[in-house]
């Protein structure tokens, strides 16, 4: 039942962020488009590349969604409400999402052409850029609930938001979550203007659709888990716990999708530049502050 | 509908066509920015563009393409799925393709109307029984084979390598005689939109002198090697063991592959031309003696095979190793086994490569045994003389596999190693050997101009060298012989559709000094208007191509609407949209990280032949209009930056914006150039003028009322010229922003 609710929320969730972000590219607010691009695109060709890696080329865009629906199995939407809690949970997150580089290289490899290729390796320079940035502000987050669990994570920000505990590792985690997702300006695997597509070059069709489906639970899957680290989760006043979710988890995932169309796209070197050289130290910097308030000021 | 999809319409079809009618998706020749030039709002239209044709179901083609693109579109539409669709703005005969399912004239109301019938078309058509194979001349691929490992290995027959007994792979080639240059190393085919490699008509654009990478020349190289060096045989687990006759190996059993003597040449893709006398064959192998040493202890080292007193291990047999890998092509280098017969041996930490010893023992820092190395022999400066193109990227690399330590005795025997395959490889820019690949970009690539064609080699994701050979295609401005003075300007116009007005401007004025006439000051100044409209429409263009290049949407999606309105604006009109330019303007470039996307990217300084806009970024005061009296009259002065790079010409071209709206204020009425009255006038004339890219000129002569010679310069040869300059050593996307920041116009026109 669980489970059935939580797909459910997926694909409502899945929907409306892409009216979202149709209206942000497009400037039209347009509630059927979605619906009616994803039945064109099923009606297409699924073209298969001349010479693909034929295993790499079918299993990356299904890889990308398995990991995806990982991600978010252990992400509560309200007590209760939550695929698995995982002790591990916040663990099994990153472990989940660790698949999305695996899924990618292979997407980008398999239909053996340059752009895609291209694509792909980017992702896998960006590895530490992003994975670093993930890991180390959950660490943080995890010293404060004293847990790894996602639930208790929740329950431990009931005196006070970790966006205002740990500031620092909401931004660096935000940051890391949207280049994890590609998405604008850090979206550097599929960046049009510089590899046409790149890893989507190639994919058409059903195919496209998968690729394009798992891309938006993966989306969901981190808006989920930067409501839970940082927005409280479930908790607020005044409506039902699980519209609270929704709503912090809508809203985050819209800024998300919508803030890149503002700036142009960084730049591969830079991304990589700052994100260790500065993201590693104040992720460092951040997880030591949390360590000397949670030791200091009980809250 | 030609392009249906297999499959009868049932209900289920019916839904899906319903829905496809409305996800219109294009994918536009030559491309966006010559859409908004030609004033279409493509997505007021309701289309959505796509950045490759695979992803789209309407190839857009807009006005008569030269030739040369025709064949690219051709390419295009076979790599869109099906169904779709060819939707034709302005152009009549699309051979190669098939003929277009909706029409129009090149105007937003052809547009719209096409776009309804193209709905029609899609909601009924998308699906059919009987379907249409689509080919194309462009389209034929033959099939060739070739090693995994060594890519100079290419023939046209499946069989085994001979250089290292591997099943040769087949891959797909044009059909062509620049075959050889198609895709280099293994099978990196081509990607979905660039279809320029395979263009088998498409060679007026010099392609014979390509300093092909990888590919074409080093399969003449690897024949060469093959037929002077005797065949010998060696394991291909164990590179140390090598006899003259086939057989199997003595440690693993598995049979023995041909080698030819070392000649480390392998395609590392430098652009060696072909038949160069290669003065340098196996030198290793058959003159150095043998030694033997232990897998796990390299620094144990003997004249006779046994055990390793270590570990217990058999010795195994190395020759000493002599690294003359990557060479030039082979000038008479006259090297033989230097580094064993005359160095001493040293020894090295295998983690501290500084550390280098006369002695064996441990090393200092982390305690780890030496291993013996060779001393370094670098061969750094040999005289190159002569080579072309690809070999400066060569001299720059330090030669690949010299002095860069990676001559550890033992170390490799064992496994295929990353540094090993990579050895003889020059590094790139960022100091990474990776293989080499030759990826087209264009001449429909969603980042670049429409029309623009280039061959970057890559380096991993840095561009090695640019080959901007045909990035243009050159069309005659007489091609038909003479033309009547009255059309001379329509014609000039119609072949510069980027900006039209500035050479319908060159050539009235060359024509009317060819038949001596003059023109009153307010109308020069009105004319003077129309240019000025154009430069700020165009600049504007450019912003909204530099947004969709940076994925920048919201710059895209503001300044084509700015483009579109001012493009055609009236003098109330434009002073009713001033503010509002001025204060995007102000916008652009307060925008956050758009500095760090452009500084320092593709400087250009210096007194080079720097054209327009990209010279007064520099600081360089070159600009057509300041000798003009018209222009001096309506207080004209040149603006320049000082940085010359990317951000410098974002910033030069607002600039250039506001300037442009003050002089068309300050001039009072616009009217486009229009000669009239030339007659059957004889004569010679001459003109200059700024066009938004920078200075043209056109000399022409004019006979009883004919233009019968004419001579003109654009600033595309300019541009063209510094692509490499721009591009060369720049990670990709870098590269690209570079080229994309000169505002080059493909439409170059010669005499």
């Amino acid at each position: 039942m669980t489970v059935f609710v939580m797909l459910l929320s997926l694909a409502l969730g899945g929907y409306l962020i892409a009216v979202l972000e149709g209206w942000a590219v497009h400037g039209r607010l347009q509630p059927a488009r979605p619906a009616i691009s994803a039945l064109a695109l099923l009606g297409r060709e699924s073209l298969l590349a001349r010479t693909p890696d034929r295993l790499f080329f079918e299993v990356g865009p299904m890889l990308l969604l398995v990991a995806g629906l990982l991600a978010v199995a252990v992400i509560p939407l309200a007590p209760g409400l939550i695929i698995t809690d995982l002790a591990t949970g916040a663990l099994f997150l990153n472990g989940a999402l660790a698949y999305v580089l695996v899924a990618l290289i292979m997407a980008g490899w398999g239909p053996n052409g340059a752009y895609g290729m291209i694509g792909g390796w980017r992702f896998l320079g960006q590895f530490v850029a992003y994975a670093m940035l993930i890991v180390m502000p959950i660490t943080a987050v995890a010293m404060r609930a004293e847990s790894l669990s996602t639930v208790d994570i929740v329950t431990s920000q009931s005196a006070l938001w970790n966006i205002a505990y740990q500031p620092l590792g909401f931004a660096l985690f935000v940051t890391a979550a949207m280049g994890l997702c590609w998405l604008p300006p850090l979206d550097l695997p599929t960046a049009s203007g510089d590899l046409a597509g790149g890893i989507e070059a190639e994919y058409t069709g059903v195919r496209l659709a998968v690729l394009r489906l798992a891309r938006m639970v993966i989306i969901l899957a981190l808006a989920g888990a930067i409501v839970t680290f940082y927005l409280g989760g479930w908790l607020g006043p005044w409506l039902p716990e699980w519209a609270w979710s929704g709503v912090k988890i809508l809203i985050v995932a819209g800024l998300m999708v919508s803030a890149g169309r503002l700036v142009p796209r960084v730049r591969e070197a830079r991304y990589l530049e700052l994100s260790w050289k500065l993201g590693i130290p104040l992720a460092l910097t951040n997880i030591f502050l949390v360590g000397v308030i949670a030791l200091v000021v009980p809250i | 509908m030609i392009g249906a999809r297999q499959g009868t319409m049932t209900v289920l079809q019916r839904i899906v066509a319903a829905a496809m009618s409305r996800d219109i998706r294009g994918f536009v020749v030559p491309g966006a920015d010559v859409a908004r030039a030609a004033g279409l709002d493509l997505a007021g239209a309701g289309l959505h563009l796509s950045a490759t044709p695979r992803h789209a179901n309407v190839l857009i083609i807009l006005a008569p393409l030269p030739a040369g693109l025709a064949q690219a579109a051709s390419v295009a539409y076979g790599q869109m799925p099906r169904p779709r669709a060819i939707l034709a703005l302005g152009a009549d005969d699309l051979a190669p393709l098939p003929d277009a399912d909706a029409v129009g004239p090149l105007t937003q109301a052809g547009l719209v109307t096409a776009m309804a019938d193209l709905r029609q078309v899609f909601a009924a058509g998308s699906f059919q029984t009987d379907i249409h194979d689509f080919d194309a001349p462009a389209l034929q691929t033959r099939t060739e084979y070739t090693c995994p490992m060594h890519p100079e290995v290419v023939q046209d027959e499946a069989g085994n390598c001979p250089k290292c007994g591997m099943t040769l792979v087949p891959r797909e080639a044009a059909v062509s005689p620049h075959a050889g240059h198609a895709m280099p190393e293994q099978e990196h085919k081509m990607p979905a939109e660039t279809p320029v490699k395979t263009m088998a008509t498409d060679h007026d654009h010099t392609k014979i002198e390509h300093s092909g990478h990888g590919g074409g020349h080093d399969h003449g190289h690897a024949k060469h090697a093959a037929a002077e060096a005797p065949t010998q045989y060696t394991c291909p687990m164990h590179p140390e063991v090598v006899s003259d006759e086939p057989g199997s190996c003595p440690k693993c059993g598995m049979f023995l592959v041909p080698v030819d003597a070392k000649d480390e040449h392998t395609g590392h893709g430098g652009g060696h031309g072909g038949g160069h006398d290669h003065g340098h064959t196996k030198h290793a192998t058959t003159e150095a003696p043998t030694q033997y040493t232990c897998p796990m202890h390299p620094e144990v080292v003997s004249d006779e095979p046994g055990s390793c007193p270590k570990c217990g291990m058999f010795l195994v047999s190395v020759d000493a190793k002599d690294e003359h890998a990557g060479h030039g092509g082979g000038h008479d280098h006259g090297h033989t086994k230097h580094a064993t017969a005359e160095a001493p041996t040293q020894y090295t930490c295998p983690m501290h490569p500084e550390v280098v010893s006369d002695e064996p023992g441990s090393c200092p820092k982390c305690g780890m045994f030496l291993v013996p190395v060779e001393a370094k022999d670098e061969h750094v400066g040999h005289d190159h003389g002569t080579h072309s193109q690809g070999h400066a990227e060569h001299t720059k690399s330090d030669h690949g596999g010299h002095g860069n330590g990676a001559t550890i005795e033992g170390v490799e025997a064992h496994f295929m190693s990353m540094a090993d395959l990579t050895r003889d490889m020059p590094a790139s820019s960022d100091g990474l050997k990776m293989e080499w690949i030759d990826v087209p970009f264009g001449p429909f690539f969603p980042g670049l101009p429409g029309g623009l064609r280039l061959d970057l080699t890559l380096d991993g994701d840095a561009v090695a060298t640019t080959s901007a050979d045909g990035a243009v295609d050159k069309r005659e401005l007489l091609h038909e012989g003479a033309i009547a003075a009255d059309a001379f300007a329509d014609h000039l116009a119609a072949l510069s559709p980027l900006s039209p007005v500035a050479y319908r401007l060159l050539a009235c004025l060359a024509l009317e000094q060819a038949a001596g006439q003059s023109v009153a000051t307010d109308v020069a100044r009105s004319r003077v208007a129309a240019v000025e409209r154009e430069r700020l429409a165009s600049h504007l263009g450019w912003l909204a191509g530099f947004g969709a290049q940076s994925g920048f949407v919201w710059l895209e999606n503001r300044a084509a609407a700015l483009q579109l309105k001012l493009r055609d604006a009236t003098i109330p009109e434009i002073a009713a949209l001033t503010s509002k330019i001025t204060t995007f303007l102000a916008r652009v470039q307060r925008t956050p990280l758009l500095n760090a996307r452009l500084k320092g990217i593709g400087r250009l300084t210096g007194d080079d032949a720097l054209p327009g806009p990209v010279a007064r970024a520099a600081g360089i005061a070159r600009d057509a209009r300041s000798n003009d009296p018209i222009y001096a009259g309506l207080g004209f002065a040149v603006l320049t930056g000082t940085d010359g790079d990317a951000l410098a010409r974002l910033v030069q071209r607002c600039r250039e914006i506001s300037q442009s709206l003050d002089l068309i204020s300050r001039a009072g009425a616009i009217a486009m150039p229009d000669p009239h009255g030339i007659g059957m006038a004889s004569g010679t004339g001459e003109a200059l003028v700024e066009t938004p890219r920078g200075a043209a000129r056109l000399s022409l002569t004019l006979h009883k009322g004919m233009v019968t010679a004419a001579d003109i310069g654009t600033p595309t040869a300019a541009h063209v010229a510094l692509i490499a300059t721009v591009a060369d050593g720049r990670e990709l996307g870098d590269a690209l922003t570079g080229i994309g920041s000169m505002d080059i116009s493909p439409w170059e026109v010669t005499a």
